[in-house]
């Protein structure tokens, strides 16, 4: 028996000659709010439609509480499926609390009246899709945000226990598209609801999903936590753009920043060295200078670095080979000997201003034995902010090491200077135009 | 204090359509006997030869098997006295009831396939249907068929003839919202091919005569209490079977796939609906000939009464195109005196104008059936 809400096994429709959907298979189960993503046509439309059985599957098997779609009838499938789709037509200009009222046919005979409860349903979803005020208007009249409460509303009345929903923040601002979502994740949190979602935005999918399936010309390429699946890579690979990934400091939420023209590669501006250099970072310290020294064409490489951490998404972007560790906990063993084996090869060592707890304070042991100190650049930290959460330990490895004649610089410029990448400033208030191009 | 303004919320919530619906309906029920009862002492005759009062004195009679009233007889000799009645009670009294029977059919079947196109401008008359039951009705005046069971072959016949231009437009509306324009054009093909065939059979048929064209017209020929009873039991049991259908009406007006999301059946609601306005049709056709615009009518008066939804749509717009067809057969006797002409036309005089109205009113909008 399976207990999924929604079961898609290796379901594959075609339109025409055209595969809509091509074996695609995903769950999804009560208390989650699953988003689908992907570019438009990549099938996110078609998989909910076919959750429902508007489309007819050429392959697979569709699941609904553990009974097979074909086994239920119409009512029935109403019964454990809402859909909501991304337009329809705007029927009949009907009192709001007419075309809520609408939810309820599945649980009504066609000579039988709307019972007490079926009333109070929809008073239910009135109320969690926040239109209760609204329930007097006609739905020709209401604004676009009020359209989509009230359609929520509609959708919520039939308190199906999987909600399909197929970009709900279409035409809202952001404001909307927040409220919509936060009443749909309400919805799930509170009752045993599944929720699919199809989303546009990825920042809101990372945003309100417990999970992200990605779709791509009809496949599922990944399907996991918000975490797992975003990255920019992804967004380059299925979007076709550049991006940048950060992580929520409060949420710890991964978000896309997406650039709209891909960046030029930056020719090299000094002649290619062999100079290898490490950059050590994390938080977000790192990401500025890493740029930096990948533009003036320089092998670099970085770490270690949490999986997630937004330096880790730039130096992805930039196809830096990177030490990775899972976030949050301690660097491992192994971790350290690849480390170890990276900062062999190096010449240079680049330590931003990042903080350093005992997950990742092995960096600044290793750092210790590195045979050339005077070659290890620490950026300065920022003045008054903590960033040693060791209770002194950090402090004390990086003074040792700084004892062993590593240098202290107070900038990224001042780094670049130190590799003799740009001439010296030529006055102390050196911020011209991109000077430092004119080498 | 909360449970009170739960209980206003919750009486207020039905009150603006139900009240609208209960006052309309009353109103209409007090129009409809009104209009009835003057319909009975009206008519080429109510002049000397049957005074109005007589009429209403058989009318009492007849209904209370002779246990009301005065005897309708007093004062006159039996000669007199049976033709009066046959002229109101065999005559008079079921071309009343032919023409509210047909009417509540052909407004049945209006609304009925405008919720199914989900467009104000279907209309039986305009789809072609009439046109096609009335040439299948024909046949049985071409080939002289059994004169004895026509109140069964009229209508069967007619039945048969409707199925063509009823799989037409089943397969137009399968293919979704057909554009008003499609439809239109569709149905104008369809009644041009079908008249064709028609004007072929009254030429060159020598059985063919005034009668066959006076009925084609409209002109309530084979009213009889028998062949009301059949009317009468078509309308009954489409317009039952219609307004269950109401709910599932209702919900493809928001599109095939929502309302199949809700568990209903466009497919299936589409098949039903055009094979009950196919029945309906017919059995107006078969007895009262070609009445255009009855179905376009009705349900917008009503829609203007009571909202859209189809429940009321559809049992006002039985009501409805009854009341209008017994205003045009009013019409029918008077406007002309000692003349009476056909239903259909001042139907289509009246209905002709209102679809033009229906067309051009703020700029043609009604085509797309509203802002969708």
């Amino acid at each position: 028996m399976n207990g999924a809400t929604l079961a898609m096994e290796d379901v594959s429709v075609a339109y025409g000659e055209r595969l809509a959907l091509r074996q695609v298979s995903f769950e999804a189960r009560g208390g989650e709010v699953v988003a689908l993503a992907g570019p438009n046509g990549s099938g996110k439309s078609t998989l909910l439609r076919s959750a429902l059985g508007l489309e007819q599957p050429q392959r697979g098997a569709v699941r609904l509480g553990g009974s097979a779609l074909d086994q239920l009838d119409l009512r029935a499938r109403a019964r454990r499926a809402a859909w909501m789709p991304q337009e329809e037509p705007a029927g009949d200009n009907l009192p709001v609390i007419d075309y809520v009222r609408y939810g309820r046919f599945p649980y009504l005979a066609p000579w039988a009246s709307e019972t007490a409860g079926d009333l109070a349903a929809v008073d239910r979803a009135l109320d969690r899709a926040g239109a209760s005020e609204l329930r007097e208007r006609r739905v020709w009249e209401l604004s676009g945000g009020e359209r989509q409460r009230v359609r929520l509303a509609r959708v919520f009345a039939q308190e199906a226990p999987l909600l399909l929903l197929d970009e709900p923040t279409a035409h809202l601002d952001i404001g909307h598209q927040l409220e919509v979502l936060e009443r749909v994740r309400a919805i799930a949190r509170e009752g045993r609801t599944a929720v699919v979602v199809a989303l546009h935005d990825l920042n809101l999918a990372a945003r309100f999903a417990d999970r992200v399936v990605v779709l791509h010309r009809g496949r599922v390429i990944a399907n996991g936590l918000p975490a797992e699946v975003l990255s920019a890579s992804l967004l380059r690979d299925v979007w076709g753009i550049a991006s940048e990934l950060r992580v929520d400091p409060r949420t710890q939420l991964p978000y896309l920043i997406p650039r709209t023209i891909e960046e030029p590669a930056s020719e090299p501006r000094v002649r290619a060295s062999r100079t290898r250099i490490h950059l050590m970072a994390g938080g977000g310290s790192g990401g500025d200078i890493l740029r930096r020294l990948v533009d003036a064409g320089l092998s670099v490489s970085a770490g270690v670095l949490p999986l997630f951490d937004s330096d880790t998404a730039v130096a992805e972007e930039l196809h830096v080979p990177t030490v990775l560790e899972v976030p949050f906990a301690p660097i491992s063993e192994t971790t350290r000997e690849r480390l170890r084996g990276v900062l062999a090869e190096t010449s240079i060592v680049v330590v931003a201003p990042f903080p350093v707890g005992p997950a990742n304070l092995a960096n600044l042991e290793e750092l210790r034995d590195y045979p050339r100190p005077d070659r290890i650049f620490f950026l300065a930290q920022t003045a008054g902010r903590d960033w040693d959460y060791t209770g002194g330990t950090a402090a004390a490895l990086r003074a040792e090491v700084l004892g062993r004649g590593a240098l202290e610089l107070r900038d990224t410029e001042a780094v670049l200077e130190r590799l003799a990448l740009r001439a010296p400033a030529e006055s102390a208030e050196g911020f011209g135009p991109r000077r430092d191009e004119r080498r | 204090m909360d449970a009170p303004a739960t209980v206003v919320l919750t009486d207020r919530r039905r009150a603006p359509e139900g009240r609208r619906t209960w006052r309309a309906g009353a109103l209409f029920a007090g129009g409809l006997a009104a209009l009835v009862l003057a319909s009975i002492v009206l008519g080429p005759e109510s002049n000397q030869e049957l005074p109005w009062q007589s009429a209403l004195i058989i009318v009492l009679h007849q209904v209370s098997f002779g246990h009301l009233g005065p005897s309708p007889c007093a004062g006159l000799s039996s000669e007199v006295c049976s033709a009066r009645i046959a002229v109101v009670w065999d005559a008079r009294i079921p071309d009343l009831i032919l023409a509210l029977l047909a009417g509540a059919a052909l407004g049945l079947s209006g609304g009925g396939l405008q919720g199914i196109f989900r467009n104000p401008l279907a209309d039986p008359y305009l789809l072609g249907l009439s046109a096609g039951a009335a040439l299948g009705a024909s046949t049985v005046f071409t080939f002289d068929l059994d004169p004895a069971r026509r109140a069964f072959l009229l209508p069967t016949a007619a039945f048969v003839g409707g199925l063509v231009p009823g799989t037409v437009i089943y397969l137009a509306a399968r293919r979704g919202r057909a554009s008003p324009q499609t439809l239109l054009l569709t149905g104008v093909a369809l009644s041009a091919f079908f008249s064709a065939i028609l004007a072929t059979f009254l030429l060159y048929n020598p059985v063919a005569n005034l009668s066959v064209n006076f009925w084609l017209l409209g002109g309530l020929e084979y009213a009889s209490w028998t062949n009301d009873g059949l009317v009468a039991t078509v309308v009954l049991v489409v317009g039952t079977l219609l307004v269950l259908r109401a709910r599932d009406l209702n919900l493809l007006q928001l599109g095939p796939d929502v309302a199949q999301s809700l568990g209903s059946d466009p497919k299936r609601l589409t098949r039903q609906v055009v094979v009950l306005a196919t029945v309906a049709t017919s059995a107006a056709v078969a007895f009262a000939g070609i009445i255009g615009f009855v179905g376009l009518v009705a349900p917008h008066v009503v829609r203007r009464l009571v909202g859209v939804e189809y429940g009321r749509v559809l049992v006002m717009s039985g009501l409805a195109g009854g009341a209008f067809l017994v205003i045009a057969w009013d019409l029918a006797q008077t406007v002309i005196p000692s003349v009476v002409i056909p239903v259909g036309i001042p139907t289509a005089f009246f209905g002709a104008l209102f679809f033009l109205y229906l067309l051009y009113r703020r700029g043609g909008q009604s085509l797309s059936g509203g802002p969708r």
